[in-house]
């Protein structure tokens, strides 16, 4: 593998390229500020689709992991979610308390049985 | 989204909010000091253990919080980096996850009163999801040269403790003992999830539901392009029954 700084060349590039077309959408929205249209149809069909792409992530990260996370059975995994949802709701939708619990309980179930 | 703006103001309180750059500086600094700065400390730790499962490793970590400022479409830029996936997947999947920031600028900008163009490309950048709500509160200052002080202060408080946190996410996945090492994987599981459980109206919900559906066989069968394929099947099938369709 290429390394820079201990750093693999693959990696560096990803960052890179993530940094890239991240900023676009920035730069292209503080410069065309007053010019544009946000409210049309091409518009909300990108806004979809980018939940859609973070709904994709959620299975991704829930359900089909592929790291470290695979080494913890579904059904902790999916425990921890539901209780984390449970959580987040019983909270009036805190964000702390969701991803504290759901963090929690499935410490919980790796430890006692993963 | 909301698309509201403060011209208008709110004239009950504005004797009390801060005028000038300095004072939006230091009250911007202080709101980021309270619930924003936990879920962000618990968030970007997440980020920082899934740079260092996938090999991406904590110091190019630390740099992407800091470069990308979005979390989204660098936990996207994770994934896809470790499934192998080539670098205009990654561009894409990317593009896409974090596109949000475009009308997020486009209704921001213009409420600061950044004049030059370095100056509105380095506000544009220090915006994440969290500033552009808490700037766009009516509890924001309402003179111009304060709001560009209260998001700078905000925004660049928000970005050292999530610099800090992805750092010490990355150290932790590597010393602690493994279902703590494991644990900070799944806080970025979580925090999707909640993101997602929040979201209202029927086109997004529909997109959100048909994204994690078709996204088990979708990113089964394509991991490197699978997340591009599920944003364009969910966000048509969102599109084509929402409301305004």
């Amino acid at each position: 593998m290429l390394t820079g700084f201990g750093i693999p060349l693959s990696a560096a590039l990803a960052v890179s390229i993530a940094v890239v077309a991240t900023f676009a959408w920035r730069a292209l929205g503080a410069l065309l500020t007053h010019r544009i249209n946000t409210e049309g149809a091409v518009f909300r069909w990108f806004s979809l689709a980018s939940y859609a792409v973070l709904a994709g992530l959620l299975t991704r990260l829930l359900i089909l992991p592929t790291g470290g996370l695979a080494s913890v059975d579904l059904t902790i995994r999916l425990g921890a979610a539901g209780i984390a949802l449970a959580a987040f709701f019983l909270a009036r939708r805190s964000l702390l308390a969701g991803i504290a619990a759901g963090t929690a309980s499935f410490a919980a179930g790796a430890l006692l049985l993963g | 989204m909301v698309h509201t703006t403060l011209e208008g103001g709110d004239p009950v309180k504005a004797t009390t909010k801060p005028e000038a750059f300095k004072g939006g500086l230091a009250q911007g600094a202080g709101h980021a000091l309270g619930l924003p700065a936990l879920v962000l400390f618990g968030s970007m730790t997440g980020y920082g253990a899934l740079a260092h499962d996938t090999g991406i490793g904590g110091g190019l970590a630390v740099l992407s919080t800091v470069l990308v400022w979005g979390l989204p479409g660098q936990i996207v830029m994770a994934e896809l980096y470790a499934a192998g996936a080539d670098l205009v997947a990654i561009a894409i999947a990317v593009a896409m996850a974090n596109m949000r920031f475009f009308p997020m600028a486009v209704a921001l900008l213009p409420t600061l009163g950044a004049r030059s163009t370095p100056a509105r490309l380095a506000q544009s950048h220090l915006m994440s999801a969290t500033s552009w709500a808490f700037v766009m509160r009516t509890a924001a200052p309402e003179a111009k040269p304060a709001r560009l002080g209260y998001h700078t202060g905000f925004a660049g408080t928000c970005m050292a403790i999530a610099a800090t946190a992805t750092a010490i996410g990355a150290y932790a996945a590597a010393e602690l003992p493994k279902p703590f090492a494991l644990s900070l994987l799944f806080i970025n599981a979580c925090f999707f999830l909640l993101l997602l459980a929040d979201i209202r109206g029927r086109g997004a919900l529909v997109a959100v539901a048909t994204g994690v559906v078709a996204g088990i066989p979708i990113n089964l069968a394509f991991p490197d392009t699978g997340l591009i394929l599920t944003g364009i099947v969910g966000g048509t099938v969102g599109f084509l029954t929402s409301d305004k369709c």
